[in-house]
């Protein structure tokens, strides 16, 4: 099976993330193997692959959740590594497949926990911005509620609103619809959808093929800690070049 | 012979001496928490930390003042010592022994609420790139300390009773004082039932303060609203 090669031909004042030759293994398994990646700045990527094939540990090796054990990796220019790890962060939203919201904070408190603490925002700017995403999200009325009060795709579309407080310039997105019951799927896609066509550049996880023929502008697929391919969707659905993804196609489309 | 001096047990319930008793074993209670909290919560974090050499110091100390009895410790702090040449006065040894002894059995607790919090927590925090303090202030501590309350209360419990090991070391608490009292007139029925109905006023009250504070802090665990 070839690997892709990255002919890094985007301009670098348009890229906004890069990935050179990244390796990461945790113990003997190594997750992810000589990963060569640029997305352009408002493009929305959608990567997906058998699980275990290194899909999440690609986007949690993009924000520094996971450390990456060899090559480079630039987030809107800026190298990731020690010192710059905040920098990148802040530059970088996150949604996870178990939202992961805090619990014990309410709603309106989740979304104004970072850029409170981290962006240093007075109180009333900070609840400002948190209302004005829970709208964009449809759930401003939730906002006194605790998150254990609300429905999965409440919450997922709660942790989107709660990345967005950032001002993020890059989302990344780790199987954001895989924990959700089916009728809660295309609330979150759909707001998912609008992020991108307003112009998010968003890298996602995600077996919602749908979505990536529909709203991606590429498709990464990923075997064995590898990419294998990257194709525009309508290509890359109507003709995968490898037998591995044939197969991943033909055993998730039904 | 007297079978049970009703009056004299009512007399020991309204006693002043045991009722200051009473005060020393809150105050050696409240101290063994306090101090078993702080010392606790340094082995938890040592014993979590990634240095291995942390990891066996507090493993090697929980290993130790779990698996000896408080009263042994007691004695070997209060007797025993002093033939090292380090003297300490009956109730500087017991509040010694006690945080000793609780710090142990906290370090436990406290580690495992820490690592009963989702990792999922850590990451969403780190990727809304919140420092260090605030992760662990805000986000995980809370979350961490629903989950010790019931233990910790439990703790807490076990140790306003053990608190009348010190007696053994002479610490005039509610047990010692007790003895003395019994010492005096051989009521010692009477007496001990009295001392009795402290402990057990005492561990009541502690289940009316633990009650609404594990309801404080799990109050966003909820059913949903239909």
């Amino acid at each position: 099976m070839s690997r892709y090669v990255d002919t890094f031909n985007i301009p670098a004042d348009e890229r906004a993330v890069r990935m050179e030759a990244v390796y990461k293994s945790f113990g003997d398994f190594t997750a992810l193997r000589e990963i060569d990646l640029t997305v352009r700045k408002g493009e929305t990527v959608v990567i997906c692959g058998p699980s275990g094939s290194g899909k999440s540990t690609l986007i949690r090796c993009v924000n520094h959740i996971e450390k990456h054990d060899q090559g480079l990796i630039f987030v809107n220019g800026v190298e990731l590594k020690r010192g710059n790890v905040d920098r990148v962060r802040r530059d970088t939203g996150m949604v996870f497949q178990s939202f992961n919201l805090f619990p014990h904070m309410s709603i309106l408190e989740n979304c104004m926990l970072a850029p409170m603490s981290a962006l240093k925002m007075p109180r009333k700017e900070a609840e400002a911005v948190a209302m004005a995403q829970l709208e964009k999200v449809h759930v401003e009325d939730q906002a006194q509620k605790f998150p254990s009060q609300l429905s999965g795709g409440q919450q997922q579309r709660v942790a989107i609103a709660r990345a967005l407080s950032m001002n993020p310039k890059i989302m990344l997105f780790d199987e954001p619809t895989s924990a959700l019951d089916p009728e809660m799927v295309k609330e979150v896609l759909e707001t998912m959808k609008r992020l991108a066509l307003e112009g998010m550049t968003m890298l996602c996880v995600t077996h919602e093929m749908g979505f990536a023929r529909e709203v991606s502008d590429r498709v990464i697929f990923m075997n064995d800690g590898q990419i294998v391919e990257v194709e525009q969707p309508e290509e890359f659905f109507r003709n995968p070049r490898s037998e591995r993804a044939k197969l991943f196609l033909s055993q998730i489309i039904h | 012979m007297h079978v049970f001096n009703v009056d004299a047990f009512l007399g020991y319930l309204g006693n002043w001496f045991l009722i200051g008793g009473v005060g020393v074993t809150i105050a050696l209670t409240g101290a063994g928490v306090v101090g078993g909290l702080i010392l606790g919560m340094g082995i938890a974090l040592m014993k979590m930390a990634e240095a291995r050499p942390l990891q066996w110091i507090a493993g090697f100390y929980i290993w130790l003042f779990r698996g000896t009895p408080l009263l042994v410790q007691l004695v070997v702090i209060y007797t025993g010592l002093p033939q090292l040449g380090i003297k300490l006065g009956a109730v500087e040894s017991a509040l010694l022994g006690l945080v000793l002894h609780e710090a142990a059995y906290m370090a436990e607790i406290i580690r495992s609420g820490f690592l009963s919090v989702p990792a999922g927590q850590r990451e969403a925090a780190w990727a809304l790139s919140l420092n260090g303090g605030t992760v662990f202030w805000r986000v995980i501590l809370p979350q961490a300390f629903r989950l010790m309350i019931p233990p910790l209360g439990n703790s807490i419990n076990g140790l306003l009773k053990a608190t009348s090991l010190a007696s053994v070391i002479s610490v005039e608490e509610l047990m010692r004082r007790s003895e003395m009292l019994m010492q005096e007139q051989f009521l010692t029925l009477e007496v001990y039932a009295a001392a009795a109905v402290y402990y057990l006023a005492l561990t009541t009250l502690w289940d009316l303060v633990q009650r609404p504070l594990e309801k404080h802090f799990g109050r966003f665990v909820q059913k949903k609203s239909r």
